[in-house]
């Protein structure tokens, strides 16, 4: 729990995170993804709650194992990129010397090899985040926690930093990140949590997120006609030349069936699972009207 | 090394390297230099005014020829006994014609070239005196009343009846007074160091603030760590800045010390002893009053807001200096143990004890107690700073009310 000026940001948040998986905390703009980060890493403390951080419960003793990539970029810009790294990691207790090397080589594996050397004011933004980033991880913590990460990278940045998330979580990582952008987290979440209202919503994997609408069907009748409307369920649409519905809880045989029967016959058939965007949409959704009703 | 010193010190080294690699800490470590430039032209500029008006000056004595060689025989016999500050402006001797001596002596303070600001005349037995108004007739007179004594005496002009010899007594104890002085000489040079240096710790964490680092520092760091490695970074800094000067003016001393003698250095606790008993105090100091300053600091959210802030400031730093320093001149007073104990003034009061009284063990208890005072200072205004910035943690009402 977590109250600004007594204003309630984070209401009641229980996360349990799996050793060696990248997990999503997701959540609309003002959701308390961040506070939940700040609570966890032990950068705030909470008004009231339980928290354990690589089983830990004050989080100071494990900093040495944490990496962390904050939502607001911070860097000293009149240091050289190589020093930012060595100094992040010197702070997590990676001597400098150790610190120096490795950065050198992960900006060099980052394509950013030609600017150790460079200082950050020179940097453009996407270079000093990926710098940032670096430094997160460049004693290569065992929990990754990164916050709103793809923010203000361009696509092709955004795609580095995929990769980088999967080779930490290859090497054997915890990665913990927050994000509003849903396509991130349906390319690389295991599990998510969504968030919002400072509640937790939702807790399973991107499928169980995608699992809670029904599937959608795109139909194509034979005959082209719009007749076959009348055998098909309420919030059919017709494109004039396929029907949009939401597949009923029966399944799609029995209207399947009829509408063979009336001669409509199928041309076209396909059915599918919505992703997580609405599912994400629908989710805080409801957790909005929710809330409506419980303060009416 | 603990994980809090560890991180304490890699703060401190980022800081120390980030004031000290850049071209605006040599115009810092300078600073001084223009200072003593300037006021040295200052002083020469004011000496030479000085030194001409004083040439210009004159005081008079309006005399017969027979008095002559004896008036200028007292003026150089009483003029060495005067240091040279006090001097009164040169004797001219303007010989006697006629009695109008009166006329004569108003004329000549008429005149603009030289000035004369005194003129006696008259017989020596009764001699009077025209002066400016405001100027002291002392002088002239003595001067007359020694010419006449010598005079009558019959003893002649450059003539010596007396030869003194003398020796020099060397001194072993040192007097209360020089005492004293070495003392609030501590005090002033300990606050003087800390006000020129520790103030700055009051922008310390304006950057971090301003780029958002505070994030990753406090993520990474008990904000303890931070404040301590940035106090030391910032002690670094000034250590560098007393190592540059105290070796030029090593240099200095030891270049005139032939023709400049030193004030004598009197300590209770041996000079050895007092010179790291004041390197001490000035580390406790730096640290006491920079861990205040950058506790204000802290909470201010705009540079104006710093700038507004060095006002109390420094006033709490003269404050502290005025109290040391009246401890100073009254060594075993109430008011002495009260400066000795009060946490912020201890490390002023504390040196110049070492100059007054000669026992070490105050000392070790001192400097325990004043690194005690660090740590809890330290302690309350991350704190504060946790609390009132990050908005860590329940706010203060509600967390006093919870203690309750």
């Amino acid at each position: 729990m977590k109250t600004f000026g007594g204003t309630p940001a984070v209401r009641g948040v229980s996360l349990s995170v799996p050793q060696g998986m990248i997990y999503g905390v997701l959540g609309p703009n003002g959701a308390g993804k961040t506070t939940t980060l700040r609570m966890v890493l032990g950068i705030i403390d909470p008004d009231a709650g339980e928290r354990a951080l690589l089983g830990h419960a004050d989080p100071r003793k494990v900093s040495h194992r944490v990496g962390y990539l904050p939502e607001e970029r911070g860097l000293y810009p009149a240091m050289k990129a190589r020093e930012a790294i060595a100094f992040m990691g010197a702070l997590r207790g990676l001597d400098w010397a150790t610190g120096r090397k490795r950065a050198g080589e992960m900006m060099e594996a980052s394509g950013l090899g030609y600017a150790v050397d460079r200082k950050i004011r020179q940097m453009s933004k996407g270079m000093a985040q990926l710098v940032q980033l670096l430094g997160s991880i460049v004693h290569q913590p065992e929990l990754i926690v990164l916050d709103e990460p793809f923010s203000g990278l361009d696509p092709v940045n955004q795609e580095h930093l995929e990769a980088l998330v999967r080779s930490e979580r290859d090497r054997g990582a915890t990665i913990l990140f927050s994000t509003h952008v849903m396509s991130h987290a349906e390319r690389l979440c295991e599990r998510i949590a969504v968030i919002a209202g400072g509640q937790r919503r939702f807790e399973g994997t991107v499928d169980d997120a995608r699992g809670l609408l029904p599937m959608q069907a795109q139909y194509v009748p034979c005959d082209r006609g719009a007749e076959a409307g009348a055998l098909l369920p309420a919030d059919a649409r017709f494109d004039g030349r396929a029907w949009r519905f939401t597949v009923p809880d029966g399944g799609a045989e029995p209207m399947l069936l009829s509408l063979i029967s009336a001669g409509h016959g199928i041309a076209g058939l396909s059915m599918q699972r919505p992703g997580l965007h609405d599912a994400f949409v629908r989710i805080v959704s409801d957790a909005k009207r929710a809330d409506a009703e419980a303060q009416a | 090394m603990s994980a809090f010193t560890r991180q304490a010190l890699v703060v401190a080294r980022r800081d120390f390297t980030a004031v000290v690699a850049t071209p605006t800490f040599l115009l810092f470590l300078l600073a001084p230099l223009f200072m003593i430039l300037m006021s040295l032209l200052g002083l020469t500029g004011a000496a030479q005014i000085a030194d001409t008006s004083q040439d210009k000056m004159r005081i008079g004595i309006i005399a017969a020829p027979t008095d002559g060689p004896f008036l200028v025989d007292a003026d150089a016999r009483l003029r060495t006994m005067l240091p040279r500050e006090i001097q009164p402006p040169k004797l001219d001797l303007i010989p006697e014609h006629g009695t109008n001596g009166a006329a004569v002596a108003q004329a000549l303070l008429a005149q603009p070239d030289p000035n004369f600001v005194a003129i006696l005349y008259g017989p020596l037995e009764k001699p009077t005196i025209l002066k400016e108004d405001g100027r002291r007739s002392t002088y002239l007179a003595t001067l007359a009343e020694q010419a006449l004594r010598d005079r009558k005496a019959g003893i002649a002009p450059g003539t010596l009846l007396s030869h003194a010899q003398t020796t020099d007594r060397k001194v072993t104890t040192a007097s209360a007074s020089s005492k004293h002085a070495t003392g609030y000489a501590a005090v002033f040079g300990i606050f003087f160091l800390t006000l020129l240096l520790a103030g700055q710790s009051v922008g310390m964490l304006a950057e971090e603030k301003s780029n958002k680092v505070i994030e990753i520092l406090a993520a990474a760091a008990p904000l303890e760590a931070v404040f301590l490695g940035k106090l030391i970074g910032m002690f670094g800094v000034a250590l560098l800045f007393v190592s540059f000067w105290a070796g030029l003016a090593g240099v200095a001393i030891a270049l005139s010390a032939s023709f400049i003698p030193l004030p004598p250095i009197a300590a209770a606790v041996g000079l050895p002893a007092f010179l790291l008993l004041c390197a001490l105090y000035f580390t406790m100091a730096f640290m006491l009053l920079g861990a205040i300053f950058l506790g204000v600091g802290t909470q201010a959210s705009t540079m104006r807001e710093i700038q507004m802030m060095s006002l109390p400031i420094t006033i709490f730093q003269v404050a502290m200096f005025g109290l040391s320093s009246a401890a100073a001149g009254a060594p075993e007073s109430g008011l002495a143990r009260f400066a000795e104990i009060f946490p912020f003034s201890s490390p002023f009061a504390m040196a110049a004890r070492a100059a007054n009284e000669p026992e070490i063990w105050p000392h070790l208890v001192a400097l325990g107690w004043q690194g005690l005072w660090v740590a809890i200072t330290i302690w309350i205004t991350a704190g504060l700073f946790r609390r009132g910035v990050l908005k860590s943690g329940p706010g203060l009402l509600s967390f006093l009310r919870r203690k309750r």
